[in-house]
């Protein structure tokens, strides 16, 4: 925020102090614990009076004063250099709260520095217990400026209570000085035994060699118990929510605690080797390779130290953004380009948006994302998400990926960065709005004085979404529905439900050269019902979401009775490749192969599952074989979340803050897609998803809070960062299962009066029977949408595909756009007018929205 | 852009500035005079060697000690980088980045540096006349690294040059276009060869009175060395005292009194130090050339808040007392001299113990 960002590429991330700090920190506990080693084995030399051991003393002597003067204490100033380079905001709060600890640490530094010559330059020149009292002064020294520098390491990952007493002392004894200290030193010891074989291995003297080798194995296994136990008690003194995220949760830890767990067995199985007298080359060998390993077990705690700190470069203090988290909110308001210092672009314009977002992203990511570097590269983390869809999962970015700070930024701001990257790096680009090719279809005739029947046919729901790739994944398997109604005109009309057939006939092929797709419709108590149409849509460039079928009524004679045409929707069009990729240029949203094997690897990755490796054996994944679905009658697993609750449930915490669009990034109600799922008058007068289904996170706060209460735990974890938008508090929101527990007309359309109000708040069908779709007349016997039609696409329905697709019947039957029956038309089925509101209150009259 | 606007607020301080001041000063007084005495030693073994010299004790000599030279160099630089960043960190962290890959590589220049030292110093025998290589290396290492810690530094005190970091923030800015820039470096430089001079003076005049009868003429090359390069300091001093900005020396203000009081100071000092060199008068003129030293760092510190006094003055700095971690400091401080000073006595001790018994 206040300082000027080093703008750096492929060497961002922090790939610099990862250089600087793993190589410095393996010398510098070398530095601490090769002072001791020497110390002791010139004791030792002493008391067995072995001038040649003394010789080697003084070598190794030689070796420690070159590397750990020349590359351990440059290497040293180094970090201090390159952290105030790095995040200069941070490093002022710990020199301005610490300098008297470094002061502290300097002095030891000149101490040991005047001692450790000292001790080189006499050796053999003073008797052997007074050149030890040297090396037992640089030791401590060294092991003083190690407790120092360890306060303030230990500070930032545990700062106590400082952040509420700003008092050195809570700081510099933090919660984990102590154990980190014993953990430091034991490690520092074990150090010093790895460079110690080096030097022993290189001796020519056969008997010396095995000697010193042994010693040095002795540095190696005496403190590893000591060295475990302080590993223990280090994790212990960390918050549980750090352990946690540390050890369970962050999947780019593992690779760090797995190195240095599996380190560890094998630093003592050497150590043990070594007491075996082994033939020198296969010892010196071993030496390299231990060196090696241990320059890889700092480095793997390194790691978890600094990892396991993310977001936070102090924690509970300031992000590694440079961010107060007290000032977090502040910023929110302003915008980062606001509040920043160092700033060019304080606006963003049509001109400037990528120029803006690369300023942000030097702001707020590059921290710990290098651009086409090692570092977590941003390029490959999010190469397949649109700008939209990167934007909205920066937006949610901290609820299932702890290590990433929230976005400081306004809106505006989080869209420019997502712009930046997604399209500014990797060059992909939101879909564009789609052209809808009109779509025409024959109407058969009606003839209002003379045809015998009125046939009507809908489709229960308006859109009924496909998404499956074959062998990989089954998210929604094809399966649209039809219903149809055969009503004998009449002053009293009869339903006909005997001694009729009903069928369907798609218009077109199957798709792949199969034969067109046609049924009988079965007979139910008084409707026709055709379940389970394999009705698959293309996707990519090609889609037809509205297949239309011709349903025929005909006698037992055969003899058609009445026959109307229906349109049964249907899209493949879901906006999974908006995050999830697998789109190519130009493609429309879908679920292509590439998505379906990204969505898996996501969710193994958060999940703990084992998905991509079931798929790329062969077999499709199911959804719902874990995850309960009524829509498809699937049980799933009972312990799990259902699937609506599953998927709403986590998406919802990207699509916070926003209205209908959120619905679009996975629905077909957007216009960068062919098929449209709210197609009719609510529509036309301007309502969108959010007024009956509510925003996104009351969707699926319903869901969760219904799963909470059967008792998952998981519901709980989801319903964490979502805060209801219309209902009260958590506890107001109404619990709901999907496809059945849903809104309905008439918590608008009260008593079926006019509408007084267009958004349905917290009210729910209570059972299956209750639906809009399951429910009939005042009779008993007449569906609602068999003269409405489906919801969604209810009379007047326009289809921005084509005017007449979702007004056949009323066409057909009225030469209107109507519900059957509308403006006083009872003669549609009643050949004569009529005087009685029998099919539902207030249905005798005007209608209201021509 | 208003250079205001870019200098970033600065976090409050734990003890009053004068004490920071003090130290900031003090610690960085010596790590001055070590790099002058280590630069300068390198750079005459340097001129030593071009000469045709290569079996020179004064070249034996360096190559013996110029580790320890770097090592304690390095020590007493650290210390002052911690003051300045606990005092002028908003400038200093923003000139550091806005040269961040000159100012990073500092540390690989560092360490070859070293590591040449002890090549220098270990196969100094077996070099023969490589040790012209080395010896040429290890000084045009060093005087580069002193030309980024120079341009480190003026580019601190500059904030109205700050905003070109909008068209190169990749961290490759200089501050070459700074009048003050080369003068300031070459002083530094200058005064490097004189002390370097001095060091060499001082080293074999305590081994003549040891009563090596071949120290003598080594004594008067390093005087005049000395001498010679403090005269040329002189004009090297008044270009820079030319370079400054206007306003900045006047007697009108307590701050401009002080610093051109200690300036003139620290130049009126040249004088006798270079009669007391001329006459091969050693410790005389080292006490001059400290004292000039001193003053000249003295003036330095002042015109920094000079030059800053348009944006900044340590007075701003709020204050978080913990002066509970200044006593720690302060304990450790006292008595970690104390015990390098008995370990120094201890070793000497022991040695001559030894010594004693056959």
């Amino acid at each position: 925020m206040n300082y000027p960002v080093w703008q750096l590429d492929a060497f961002g991330g922090g790939l610099w102090i990862v250089l600087i700090a793993v190589f410095h920190v393996y010398l510098s506990h070398f530095a601490v614990g090769g002072g001791l080693f020497l110390v002791l084995a010139e004791r030792k030399a002493q008391r067995e009076n072995d001038p040649a051991m003394l010789d080697y003393v003084r070598a190794h002597a030689r070796f420690f004063l070159l590397l750990t003067m020349v590359a351990g204490s440059i290497t040293g100033v180094g970090i201090w250099f390159i952290m105030s380079l790095l995040n200069p905001s941070a490093t002022s709060i710990l020199v301005h709260t610490f300098v008297f600890a470094w002061a502290s640490e300097w002095v030891f530094f000149l101490i040991e520095i005047v001692a450790l010559f000292l001790y080189y330059a006499t050796f053999g020149r003073m008797e052997s217990g007074r050149h030890q009292v040297l090396g037992w002064i640089y030791f401590g020294a060294a092991w003083m400026s190690l407790a120092l520098i360890n306060g303030v390491i230990g500070f930032m990952l545990t700062p106590g209570d400082w952040p509420k007493d700003a008092s050195f002392w809570s700081g510099f004894f933090n919660p984990s000085f102590w154990p980190s200290l014993f953990f430091r030193t034991f490690l520092a010891l074990i150090i010093a035994g790895l460079f110690g074989l080096t030097t022993a291995a290189w001796l020519k003297d056969a008997r010396l060699r095995i000697v010193m080798i042994r010693f040095c194995a002795r540095w190696l296994l005496l403190p590893f118990v000591f060295f475990v136990a302080s590993a223990a008690w280090y994790r212990a003194a960390l918050p549980a929510e750090l352990q946690e995220m540390i050890f369970a949760r962050m999947p780019s830890m593992r690779l760090y605690v797995n190195g240095f767990l599996l380190c560890s067995p094998v630093l003592v199985v050497a150590g043990l080797l070594l007491i075996f007298r082994l033939p020198v080359g296969l010892a010196r060998a071993l030496a390299i390779a231990l060196l090696l390993i241990g320059q890889l077990y700092i480095g793997c705690f390194e790691f978890i130290r600094e990892g396991g700190r993310r977001p936070y470069i102090i924690r509970e203090v300031m992000y590694s953004t440079s961010i107060l988290k007290r000032d977090t909110d502040r910023v929110r308001q302003e915008g980062v380009l606001s509040s920043a210092k160092w700033v060019r672009h304080r606006e963003i314009t049509d001109a400037n948006r990528l120029a803006a977002g690369r300023e942000l992203y030097n702001l707020l990511c590059l921290a710990c994302h290098a651009v086409g570097g090692p570092m977590r590269d941003i390029k490959q983390l999010t190469a397949p998400f649109t700008p939209s869809g990167l934007d909205a999962m920066i937006s949610g970015m901290e609820v299932f990926y702890p290590a990433m700070p929230p976005f400081a930024g306004t809106p505006e701001e989080r869209a420019a960065l997502a712009l930046y990257v997604a399209q500014g790096l990797n060059g992909r680009s939101d879909p564009a709005p789609v052209a809808l090719v009109e779509k025409k279809v024959g109407i058969p005739a009606f003839d209002p004085a003379a045809s015998p029947f009125v046939l009507l046919a809908w489709s229960p729901q308006s859109m009924r979404s496909v998404a499956e790739v074959k062998g990989v994944l089954s998210l929604l398997p094809p399966g649209n529905s039809l219903r149809a109604q055969l009503i004998k005109r009449g002053e009293t009309p009869e339903i006909v439900n005997q001694g009729v057939a009903l069928s369907y006939r798609f218009a077109g092929d199957g798709g792949a050269g199969k034969p067109a797709i046609s049924g009988e419709m079965t007979a139910e108590e008084d409707v026709f019902v055709a379940d389970n149409i394999p009705l698959r849509p293309g996707v990519g460039q090609v889609a037809d979401p509205y297949p239309t079928a011709i349903i025929e009524a005909r006698d037992e004679s055969d003899a058609l009775l009445a026959e109307t045409t229906v349109v049964a929707p249907v899209s493949a069009e879901i906006g999974c490749s908006g995050c999830h990729g697998g789109a190519g240029q130009g493609d429309r949203p879908g679920l292509y192969r590439e998505t379906a094997l990204h969505i898996l690897r996501v969710h193994d990755r958060l999940s703990g599952t084992a998905l991509l490796a079931e798929a790329q054996g062969g077999a499709t994944v199911r959804c719902q074989s874990c995850h309960a679905d009524a829509l498809v009658k699937a049980q799933g697993d009972p312990a799990r979340l259902n699937l609506s609750a599953a998927i709403h449930g986590f998406h919802a915490n990207y699509l916070r803050g926003k209205g209908a669009e959120a619905c679009g990034f996975c629905h077909p109600s957007s216009n960068t897609v062919v098929a449209r799922c709210l197609r009719d008058i609510h529509a036309a007068v301007g309502m969108d998803c959010v007024n009956c289904h509510g925003a996104v996170e009351d969707h699926a706060l319903g869901l969760l809070q219904q799963e909470r209460r059967a008792g998952k735990g998981q519901a709980a974890a989801l319903m964490a960062h979502l805060r209801p938008r219309s209902a009260g508090g958590l506890e107001e929101v109404a619990p709901r299962q999907p496809w059945i527990n849903q809104p309905d007309c008439l918590h608008c359309h009260v008593d079926f009066q006019a509408p007084e109000t267009d958004t349905v708040v917290n009210a729910r069908t209570s059972d299956e029977q209750g639906l809009y779709r399951n429910r009939t007349d005042d009779s008993g016997r007449l569906f609602c949408a068999a003269c409405h039609s489906g919801a969604h696409a209810v009379y007047p329905a326009d289809n921005p595909s084509g005017a007449q697709l979702d007004v056949l019947q009323p066409l057909q039957y009225q030469g209107n756009r109507l519900p059957l029956g509308a403006n006083r038309n009872c003669a549609v089925c009643h050949t004569v007018a009529m005087a009685d509101e029998m099919h539902h209150a207030n249905s005798l009259r005007a209608f209201r929205n021509e | 852009m208003d250079p205001a606007a870019l200098i970033p607020i600065p976090d409050a301080i734990p003890v009053a500035w004068g004490w920071l001041q003090f130290f900031l000063l003090l610690t960085f007084f010596l790590h001055i005079v070590l790099m002058n005495a280590m630069l300068g030693a390198a750079f005459i073994a340097l001129v030593t060697h071009l000469r045709g010299n290569h079996a020179s004790p004064y070249t034996a000599a360096v190559a013996g000690n110029l580790p320890f030279a770097v090592a304690f160099t390095v020590n007493f630089g650290v210390a002052p980088l911690l003051f300045v960043q606990v005092l002028y960190g908003q400038f200093i962290y923003v000139s550091s980045i806005l040269m961040a890959v000159f100012w990073l590589s500092i540390i690989a220049l560092l360490i070859s540096a070293y590591a040449l030292a002890y090549v220098y110093k270990y196969q100094y025998a077996r070099l023969g006349n490589g040790r012209l290589a080395v010896a040429g290396l290890i000084t045009l290492l060093l005087l580069i690294v002193a030309f980024l810690f120079a341009s480190n530094l003026s580019l601190m005190q500059d904030p109205a040059r700050w905003s070109r970091y909008f068209d190169r923030p990749q961290g490759v800015l200089l501050n070459l276009a700074d009048p003050m820039l080369l003068p300031r470096y070459l002083h530094f430089m200058v005064s490097s060869v004189a002390v370097g001079g001095l060091a060499m003076a001082l080293f074999f005049d305590r081994k003549h009175r040891k009563g090596d009868p071949s120290a003598s003429p080594w004594v008067k090359q390093g005087c005049r060395w000395f001498a010679h390069a403090t005269l040329l300091n002189v004009a090297v001093g008044l270009w820079f005292l030319v370079a400054l900005p206007k306003g900045v020396l006047t007697v009108s203000t307590i701050a401009g009194l002080l610093l051109t009081a200690s300036l003139a100071g620290g130049i009126l000092l040249a004088a006798p130090a270079v009669v007391f060199g001329l006459a091969g008068r050693v410790i005389a003129a080292t006490w001059c050339a400290l004292g000039a030293i001193a003053l000249m760092i003295l003036a330095r510190g002042l015109l920094r808040a000079a030059l800053l006094a348009p944006w900044f003055s340590l007075s701003q700095l709020s204050v978080r007392a913990s002066y509970s971690s200044f006593i720690l400091f302060l304990f450790f401080l006292a008595a970690g001299l104390a015990l390098i000073v008995w370990m120094v006595r201890f070793t000497l001790r022991s040695c001559a113990a030894r010594e004693a018994r056959p």
